[in-house]
């Protein structure tokens, strides 16, 4: 499947901005089962230095620095991706290492892979574990039961849970809040699976990227679509990484565009940056188009 | 004396051990020093009870010297340290900075010991540095399994940003310091690393040129190796971390005047020849690193930094740091700025190393390190969990991330309830923690009260890159104890240093900085200052005559409130009614009930009030505070200058007493003296560059705009004609004309000549057109910001003050004019201050940095597009 993604971000100040330098995560990666055919990003007005690179985790980051004087600033991207249609292979959930196993494995065996993963394990700048999220998921993860199947679980669990609500958190809402009162975004319930898995001892890492916005006929119109979306992966020793989108109940498929992945938001984040004046007010409008091609 | 290549240890010629018997029982019949300590090593004493002989000499020469002796030199080390404004600030306030310490009697090392521990250090260094480059590369360390991967992972101070940072050159690690003590074994052993921005060097080396003067022949006959060599090879590592061909641009990157160690930082700048710049004063452009000066943008190729890493660029790391400089992260990734340490650097402090370092020793070079390691636990580490938790009470918890503030926490000293605590802490964060074995220090003499104390002692070693190892100081930074059983010897917790002598067996060649021949940048480069720098001297200058004015008007007013003859109430209304205008402490004397009959509370409120920016206690610290930013251009004389007035402000409190105030003008005299007397250095030997130009705009400005202020409150007002003879006097007094006037007029104190003598004299410095004059010579001297013929726009200001007051006239200004007194003067002064103010307004927006409020991008909400 090939899509073609358009991604707008716009800022709007209230003053001139004299100089900016900025950092995007906003050009799609290649992943097992995704390349990136094209892809162009387009900043207005136009950066005097721009660099595309490879950032610690492996994503291509673009970063750029502004010196015009500007009232708004405009990144735009455009990216021609191909998904491939068994995105997760065939997952199976009920075979593979049970939780015990799992966790077993990822400690004595020396696999390179295995002590890799270990850093997802960690707290991140954005997701702290403790008592509140290991008690929420630890009665599904018994430690004869296969641990993917749990995670599938794990994800209805979440979907069940949780009411999808834009107006209740913004990106400084702590994960507590979130557990707490039952709400938020695609990025609090990647998150807050992330911090699940991590504070049972599975290594889990945040997913940024889209779904498709018109599916074709007869498919469901994904929440997500129209912006950018966030799932989670967890680490299976044997497996590798196997992706689960908490907010839609599945687990990405051909419907899923990956941009980034990291311990958390904070390592993926779109677009942050350094602005100097442009006084006290700040607007940010973003537009996202997902077709197929 | 001895031959220094055989390794054989410094014999004493006979004279000497005669005499250094005597030494023995000087020190020994010191109150209070125990030679042999029960529970560790002796620096001076061998178990036995005998002066080691590398000791006998200092000892020697020290008793000759005699306690008097002794005390003298001891206070003219303080002196000059005091002069050299060598300071460790010790909270957020900078004037409230303590004098460096140094306590007398050297830490000695012999050469042949020293050779073993130089080798072990730059070992130790070879193996960080590998470390360094791996984690940050390839992470073979923990493919291999030679670290566990939360070793890294979990640790602050790894920065996933700097992944695949190359640095040019052999080193990653440019500069490394190591704090040692003396086991037990008489062995010197690593209890921590520093390789963020390790600080010491220039504390070092100021102690060392005290030493040098305060102890001169002792000194000089000890064969002393020589720390100008490693200062030579940092500045050799530094140029040689070049990105291009060109004579590289280095710069001093400061956190600031706030810093606990920003003395050092001044005195490193200045002893290497680069300028010392804050974050603000960097800016990125067009992919490199730019120094805002007056003369425009600067390339800087390499930065020396002492700010810490993750604070150095808001846009990559953290992003409220307003110490960095956006963007810079950047340019260091595209190779076109080089920082020594490299960003991430910190991470090889992490205590947590300790434990693997053999293993790390084994793995990259084949052994384990020489040098020993105190023993260390990582609680990350199941075993060493279970251990630290079980053996507490005799271990020291650290931090595996060093944080401002966190120190470490001795298990002997808690308590039940405590250690149930600290047990939870480490169980909840095992990996944030790592315990130590506690490593008793050696002892070492301490000149206490004149007697020789025992203390314990920390030794900071330090070693600079080189191109193919590392070069290491002979010498370092020792720290002491308060008291014989200090247990932390750090400079926070207040701790007294030495200086470090390593002994030569034969006198080396000398070496310095000075003589090098190479230039340390292009003659036109040299010399370029921030423009934040030129702002301070600018704002030094008028706080200074701000301060100044406050002063005499106060001198007067106290003269005449206590004089002969008493003061009409209308004299006293419009004196003391110009205090409060002059320095702007309203409402003060400008309202109807203010206490006119007994000022002095409200006067003493003037001078002392810190939290009033007009009153002169708060003029002068700000004055200070900016003397504190440019600190690096002070001469010693200056720095002298400025102690002495800091001294003088906080003894004035104490000066004008509680109670009724007795000739207080006296109290004020010493800082109206310090004031002159740094007017006068500055004259006498500043530079006439930009930053002097600066300095007298400032003055010069200032000086005019007190003077205005003054002349408004007292002599335009329709003053009484009894009144008019005590109010000019006062303020001819007050600036410094009275007796001119006497001498030129012979004639009652009147109006009309006032003015000519305070306004229109071309020859009294304390007149407005002597001021104003001369603003237009220093302002034409500026570099230009504006293209075009003729005058700039500050200049053109300036131009139109002077003309103001060239085309007044005497009689006209000294007329009046009904109920608005003489309103012809008004006029004319509040035009100069409306002049004035806007030259200032108009000089700052050309020539200082309006850091542009720097902010965060706002973060998409999540569910944006919704």
């Amino acid at each position: 499947m090939i899509y073609r993604v358009r991604h707008v971000t716009r800022y709007r100040y209230e003053r001139l901005v004299t100089l900016c330098h900025n950092q995007a995560h906003l050009l799609p990666r290649d992943t097992r089962n995704q390349r990136c055919l094209d892809s162009s990003i387009q900043v207005t007005p136009a950066p005097v230095t721009a660099m595309e690179e490879r950032d610690y985790f492996g994503n291509r980051v673009y970063r750029f620095s502004v010196e015009t004087p500007h009232r708004e600033l405009e990144v735009s991207v455009l990216s021609q991706v191909e998904v491939d249609l068994d995105r997760n292979g065939t997952p199976v959930l009920d075979l593979g290492a049970t939780c015990a196993e799992a966790r077993e494995r990822l400690w004595r065996e020396g696999d390179e892979n295995h002590l890799q993963a270990r850093e997802f394990l960690l707290d991140s700048p954005m997701i702290k574990t403790g008592a509140a999220l290991r008690d929420y998921a630890a009665p599904l993860f018994a430690d004869s039961r296969p641990l993917l199947s749990a995670v599938r679980e794990l994800t209805s669990r979440i979907f069940g849970d949780f009411a999808y609500d834009p107006e209740f958190t913004t990106v400084a809402t702590p994960l507590e809040e979130v557990l707490e009162n039952r709400r938020g975004v695609c990025q609090d319930f990647a998150h807050l699976a992330v911090g699940c898995l991590r504070a049972l001892g599975f290594p889990a890492r945040y997913v940024s990227g889209y779904v498709e916005t018109q599916p074709a006929p007869g498919q469901t119109r994904l929440v997500g679509a129209d912006a950018s979306h966030a799932w989670f992966a967890v680490y299976a020793p044997g497996e590798g990484w196997v992706e689960f989108d908490p907010t839609n109940d599945n687990m990405p498929g051909a419907q899923h565009i990956t941009t980034a992945w990291g311990r958390d938001y904070s390592d993926v984040t779109p677009l942050r940056g350094v602005i100097f004046d442009g006084g006290d007010c700040q607007e940010m409008t973003v537009g996202v188009d997902v077709e197929r091609v | 004396m001895t031959d220094f290549h055989s390794g054989r240890p410094f014999q004493p010629i006979p004279s000497q051990l005669q005499q250094g018997g005597q030494a023995t029982a000087a020190l020994n019949a010191a109150p209070g020093y125990r030679p042999a300590v029960a529970d560790g090593h002796d620096e001076v004493y061998e178990a036995g009870g005998a002066v080691r002989p590398h000791w006998r000499y200092l000892l020697e020469g020290l008793a000759a010297l005699g306690p008097e002796v002794l005390a003298e030199r001891e206070r003219k080390a303080r002196r000059i340290l005091r002069d050299d404004g060598a300071t460790y600030n010790v909270s957020s306030e900078p004037l409230a900075s303590r004098i460096w310490e140094l306590d007398l009697v050297p830490q000695l090392i012999e050469s042949e010991e020293w050779s073993h521990i130089e080798a072990g250090l730059i070992e130790r260094a070879e193996l960080l540095d590998l470390v360094l480059k791996d984690i940050y590369g390839g992470r073979e360390l923990i493919r291999h399994g030679i670290v566990p991967p939360e070793l890294v992972y979990s640790h602050p101070g790894f920065l996933r940003q700097c992944q695949g940072i190359r640095v040019p050159g052999e080193h990653h690690l440019i500069l490394y310091a190591a704090d040692m003590v003396r086991a037990a074994d008489g062995a010197m052993c690593i209890i921590g690393d520093r390789a963020q921005a390790p600080s010491g060097v220039g504390y070092a080396l100021e102690n060392r040129t005290v030493m040098s003067r305060v102890l001169p022949s002792l000194f000089r006959d000890s064969h002393v190796h020589r720390l100008s060599g490693f200062f030579h090879q940092l500045r050799q590592k530094l140029m040689a971390l070049a990105p291009g061909d060109a004579i590289p641009q280095v710069a001093v990157l400061t956190p600031g005047s706030y810093s606990e160690t920003y003395f050092e930082h001044a005195f490193l700048a200045n002893y290497l020849g680069y300028p010392l710049v804050q974050g603000g004063d960097l800016t990125v452009r067009g992919g490199r690193v730019w120094m805002k000066s007056l003369e425009g943008l600067r390339r800087i190729d390499i930065i020396l930094r002492r700010v810490d890493d993750f604070f150095c660029d808001p846009v990559e790391l953290r992003g409220d740091s307003q110490l960095g400089v956006p963007g810079l992260l950047e340019v260091v990734r595209a190779g076109r700025v080089v920082i020594a340490n490299p960003l991430g650097a910190g991470f090889v402090e992490n205590p947590a190393l300790f434990k693997y370092l053999p293993a790390i020793g084994k793995f990259f070079f084949g052994r384990e390190p020489r040098i020993r390691t105190v023993e260390t636990f990582w609680c990350g580490d199941e075993a060493d969990r279970a251990r630290v938790l079980a053996e507490l009470p005799q271990l020291v918890i650290k931090p595996a991330f060093r944080r401002y503030g966190q120190h470490s926490v001795f298990g002997s000293d808690l308590g039940a309830a405590e250690l149930a605590l600290w047990r939870r802490r480490i169980q909840d964060a095992p990996l944030d923690y790592v315990a130590q074995r506690y490593q008793v220090s050696s002892r070492m003499p301490a000149l206490e009260r004149g007697a020789l104390t025992p203390r314990p002692m920390v030794l900071r070693s330090f070693a600079v890159a080189n191109p193919t190892s590392y070069t290491v100081m002979p010498g370092g930074l020792t720290r002491i104890g308060r008291a014989s059983d200090t247990r932390v010897v750090t400079n926070l917790t207040g701790s007294n240093s030495k200086d470090t002598w390593v002994l030569a067996s034969e006198p080396e060649k000398q070496l310095s900085l000075r003589r090098e021949s190479t230039p340390t940048g292009a003659p036109s480069e040299r010399g370029v200052l921030p423009s934040r720098v030129v702002e301070n001297l600018f704002w030094m200058g008028r706080y200074a005559e701000r301060g100044e004015a406050a002063l005499r008007l106060l001198r007067t007013l106290f003269l005449q409130l206590n004089g002969v003859e008493p003061l009409s109430d209308g004299a006293r209304r419009v004196l003391l009614g110009a205090v409060t205008r002059v320095t702007h402490t309203l409402p003060g004397f400008t309202v109807a009930d203010a206490p006119f009959a007994t000022p002095e509370r409200e006067l003493k409120t003037v001078v002392l009030d810190a939290a009033s920016p007009g009153s002169v206690v708060g003029s002068l610290r700000a004055m200070l505070q900016a003397g504190e930013e440019v600190k690096e251009l002070l001469s010693a004389d200056t720095q002298r200058v400025l102690n002495d007035l800091r001294d003088e402000l906080e003894a004035l409190a104490e000066q004008l007493g509680t109670e009724q105030l007795v000739a207080p003008e006296e109290a004020l005299d010493p800082l109206v003296t310090s004031l002159l007397a740094l007017a006068g250095l500055r004259h006498e030997s500043m530079f006439r560059g930009m930053n002097w130009h600066f300095w007298e705009l400032g003055r010069g400005i200032e000086k005019a705009l007190q003077l205005a202020a003054l002349l408004r409150a007292t002599l335009v007002p329709d003053l009484a004609e009894n009144d008019i003879p005590v109010v000019v006097e006062s303020v001819l007094l007050t600036c410094e004309t009275l007796i001119t006037y006497r001498r030129r007029y012979r004639a009652e104190p009147d109006i009309l000549h006032g003015l000519e003598l305070l306004v229109l004299d071309e020859t009294n410095p304390r007149a407005l057109l002597y001021q104003v004059q001369r603003l237009g010579g220093h302002i034409a001297a500026l570099p230009a910001v504006e293209s075009g013929p003729g005058l700039s726009r500050a200049g053109r200001l300036a131009l139109e003050a002077l003309t103001a007051l060239h085309l007044s006239r005497p009689e006209e200004l000294a007329a009046l004019a009904g109920e608005a007194g003489r309103a012809a003067l008004d006029q004319l002064l509040s035009r100069l201050e409306t002049l004035l103010i806007a030259t200032a307004d108009m000089l700052a927006e050309c020539y200082f940095d309006h850091r542009a409020a720097q902010q965060q991008l706002i973060a998409a909400d999540w569910g944006y597009g919704q």
